[in-house]
């Protein structure tokens, strides 16, 4: 512990806290434009100089790491000046001009330290030079007039999402921040995560949704779960007249304020038509009708088809819902078929594993976001679960490696250490032909000396060379905190015997053992795990006189419109319209994800509770309501303990209900 | 004690401010029997007194010869001068022009828009003032109070006038300090 003063008053910090933390910990507030608490320190700004006793000019704080005795002064009329000097530089060094900036009037950093210190004008005159303004990005825009080359955003963009894709061209005044080689930003290789316009204290990137449409104190932010994927990353829905007007990473959660495009600009770029209205189809054309009137069709056209309904709902509903979509189908109607849309593509095949086998093998993302090596198989994480990707890429210039499996492209291919192309459907040779070569290597971290397997054989069957195979065997053999990270690639092609194989490289490379599961797999979309657990993960054989579909606000694949549209009664539940609701003989519309609170449990089984931040259309019904409702009509008691109907099943991570 | 004089200007602005004076509404009959109101854009007398004031109040910034004489003016008849709302503080929404120069932003405005017919021409009557950079008052004589806003808000100068027409100066920060 490290003891010292600040504006006389005893502090004790941890060691390695910087004077800036260590005042902030303390509630003494040390003006910073720079800094970030979820950022690497910088000292660009200069705004947080302090007064160091025996020290011969002030110091930046941000980066002055808190020493034994150390007298500090904050607040001495010689560095309110250096404050007022500093600002004023900033201002006068752009075009800082407030009346025409969307975020003055509160959302300011630059201007909130202003007003801080009192300032009432800069004494400086403008430097009227123009920097240049990128609108090439869809979902926010980068002008240089507004920055004060903080440096937050290139820090974000490295170490939030691992990108690397903002940097700063040219010296001194005349520096800009720029995309790649100076190219445009919607041209680069920005990934549009919005980190950037998260932490810019400024208004030098703003986001094309939020902007003009009001402050942040105007606003009303609803902490949530991202839908996006089984992740389920914080976030921070900001809402306005019932409307979303942003939604950012929230700093609290497990995710740290990072998020994906996915979660941050696209369920803000609807462009589907929104159901408002129950429809039935009358002489084939659907019509506009009432609840009361939906609900009795329904009940008349279901009732005699009892037992001889199948049922998906999709992965994206909350817990609550599918748990009662899983008791009405399965339980109260007693259905041969009720999944989910992903109909366990993403699932089935470790739960199965895990059925036999008795005890949960996964890890939790943290091992991900500690991993000095990885293994991704089957999984491209730049085109889902995208954050997961960033908790590889921001670790690789620390030194984490990635080894990459994947018969097809990837989209990390140019990022790994080792990338290998095996034949497709050979992943069970590929995990064999590791497992021979880590003992070959003799680096086993088990006592196994001799392997069951043929290192030819396998390596015959999966087509790679035997110097990529045991260059991989060595690098993840060699890593202290190996982690396997497989996806659909794996789960949608392999025989149930992959998991036996990469088990066994777990426990080789020493990824898996008693103290820590270093294994995981991405699933897929938000509640893809608790339809797992519910049992919702059976492939669709449609053979029934009805199908009910609980479609939500999920988007619908040509595949399932396909395997439904010939169905003699087909009742589609959704929030928008879609192939398949075009094909359905009624129509129930509900809402969407951010008008209803429900469950999430994610990829590693964290139990997460979100809120509702919007009021949903009149007109339109919850999808837990809908469900009880028709379970109502067709006289069946549905359990509401979705708790237990989680844990029947012993999943394949430890849940943290 | 004689009422302290107030005696206000405008030059490149919007009359915005002034309009923002005028929304402090039966607020302003209470100034006035604190204070003698005296040259003013919105009163018959339309320059400060010879003899001087106490308060000189300048509405928008200087962008061509005849702010620069106005400004000037005011200073030498005035005790305290108060820049008052953005233009006059920072340069304001006039001060965009300087970043394309006074010779483009006038060929822009003049000939280039696409509301013009092709007759446009710069006006160029020798009798119009010298155009010039758009600059803040403080960049030409000294200011002794800055009141930012676009405008200021009508409680802002409510409260700047009662402390002024009372002798004292006002301190612009917390509720009272908007940049806009």
């Amino acid at each position: 512990m490290i003891n010292l003063t600040i504006n006389g008053k005893q502090i004790e910090v941890e060691d390695g806290t910087t004077v800036l933390n260590a005042a902030r910990q303390n509630d003494i507030k040390i003006p910073t434009l720079c800094d970030h608490p979820n950022l690497t320190p910088y000292g660009g700004c200069r705004l947080c100089v302090v007064e160091v006793k025996g020290m011969r000019v002030p110091i930046a704080s941000c980066t002055l790491p808190a020493s034994n005795g150390m007298v500090i002064e904050t607040e001495t009329d010689s560095l309110k000046k250096s404050r007022n000097v500093i600002l004023s530089l900033l201002f006068s060094e752009r075009n800082h001009f407030c009346p025409f900036c969307q975020v003055s009037g509160g959302d300011c950093e630059l201007q909130n330290a202003s007003y801080d210190e009192h300032m009432t004008h800069w004494p400086m005159q403008p430097q009227w030079t123009n920097f240049p303004v990128d609108t090439s990005h869809p979902f926010f825009i980068l002008d240089n007039n507004r920055c004060i080359l903080c440096r937050r955003c290139i820090r974000a963009c490295a170490e939030m999402s691992g990108n690397f894709t903002l940097g700063v061209e040219e010296r001194g005044s005349a520096t800009i921040v720029v995309a790649d080689t100076n190219v445009p930003l919607g041209q680069s290789t920005c990934v549009s995560c919005g980190s950037c316009v998260q932490v810019c204290p400024t208004g030098a990137l703003i986001d094309r949704t939020s902007a003009y449409l009001g402050h942040d104190k105007q606003m009303t932010v609803t902490r949530s779960v991202c839908r996006g994927c089984s992740l389920g990353c914080g976030i921070q829905i900001h809402t306005r007249d019932n409307r979303i007007v942003k939604i950012t990473g929230d700093y609290e959660a497990e995710n740290v304020g990072t998020l994906c495009k996915t979660g941050r600009f696209l369920s803000l770029d609807e462009k589907r038509t929104r159901l408002t209205s129950p429809m039935k189809r009358v002489a084939g054309q659907l019509t506009a009708t009432s609840w009361d009137d939906a609900l009795t069709t329904l009940a008349q056209n279901l009732s005699p088809l009892k037992g001889n309904i199948a049922a998906l709902a999709s992965t994206r509903l909350s817990v609550e819902s599918l748990s009662a979509f899983k008791s009405l189908f399965a339980d109260g109607l007693g259905s041969d078929m009720v999944t989910s849309i992903e109909e366990g593509r993403p699932t089935a095949l470790q739960a199965k594993y895990v059925d036999q086998n008795g005890s949960a093998i996964e890890g939790k993302l943290d091992t991900l976001r500690t991993a000095d090596c990885v293994l991704l198989i089957g999984a491209d994480l730049t085109t889902t679960h995208e954050v997961a990707g960033f908790y590889i890429k921001r670790n690789m210039p620390k030194g984490t490696r990635l080894i990459i499996v994947d018969p097809h492209a990837n989209g990390m291919d140019d990022l790994a250490n080792i990338n290998l192309k095996p034949k497709v459907g050979t992943d069970e040779a590929v995990f064999n032909a590791l497992e021979a070569a880590v003992i070959k290597e003799g680096l086993a971290r088990t006592a196994e000396k001799t392997s069951n397997v043929s290192l030819p054989d396998a390596l015959k069957v999966c087509g790679l060379s035997e110097e990529d195979v045991t260059d991989a065997a060595r690098m993840l053999a060699e890593a202290v905190a190996p982690v396997i990270v497989y996806g659909k690639g794996i789960t949608t092609s392999s025989e149930a015997s992959v998991m036996d194989a990469m088990l066994r490289v777990a426990k080789l490379i020493g990824a898996s053992d008693s103290e820590r599961r270093g294994i995981l797999s991405v699933k897929g979309e938000a509640n893809s795990l608790a339809a797992a657990q519910l049992g919702l993960d059976e492939q669709l054989e449609v053979r029934h006189e009805a199908v009910y579909v609980a479609v939500g606000d999920d988007y619908v694949t040509k595949r399932l419109v396909e395997k439904l549209e010939k169905v003699p009664y087909l009742v589609v539940q959704a929030s928008y319209e879609s192939a398949l609701t075009e094909h359905a003989h009624l129509v129930l519309p509900v809402n969407i994800w951010a008008e209803e609170a429900g469950h999430a449990l994610n990829t590693e089984g964290r139990l997460q509770f979100a809120e509702a931040a919007l009021t949903a259309p009149e007109g339109v019904r919850s999808n837990l309501d809908v469900l009880n409702e028709v379970a109502k009509q067709l006289g069946v008691t549905v359990n509401e303990d979705w708790r237990t109907a989680l844990t029947k099943r012993t999943s394949v991570v430890e849940l943290e209900m | 004690m004689t009422k302290p004089k107030i005696s206000s200007d405008w030059m490149a602005g919007c009359s915005g401010c002034h309009m923002s004076l005028l929304d402090i509404d039966e607020r302003l009959l209470e100034i006035a029997e604190l204070a003698d109101i005296r040259a003013t854009p919105i009163t018959d007398l339309k320059e400060p007194d010879e003899s001087g004031v106490d308060v000189g109040i300048l509405e928008g910034g200087i962008n061509n010869s005849s702010n620069e004489e106005v400004a000037h003016r005011m200073r030498s008849r005035c005790k305290i001068l108060v820049a008052f709302g953005d233009c006059a503080v920072f340069g304001g929404v006039p001060a965009l022009r300087n970043m394309c120069g006074t010779q483009e932003a006038l060929q822009r405005a003049y000939v280039d828009i696409e509301s013009n017919d092709a007759s446009g021409k710069i006006p160029n009557d020798p009798e119009l003032a010298v155009m010039s950079n758009m600059r803040a008052i403080h960049e030409v004589v000294d200011v002794d109070l800055h009141v930012p806003g676009c405008p200021p808000d009508p409680d802002v100068i409510y409260y700047v006038l009662k402390e002024l027409a009372q002798g004292r100066m006002p301190e612009i920060k917390d509720e009272n300090l908007h940049w806009h």
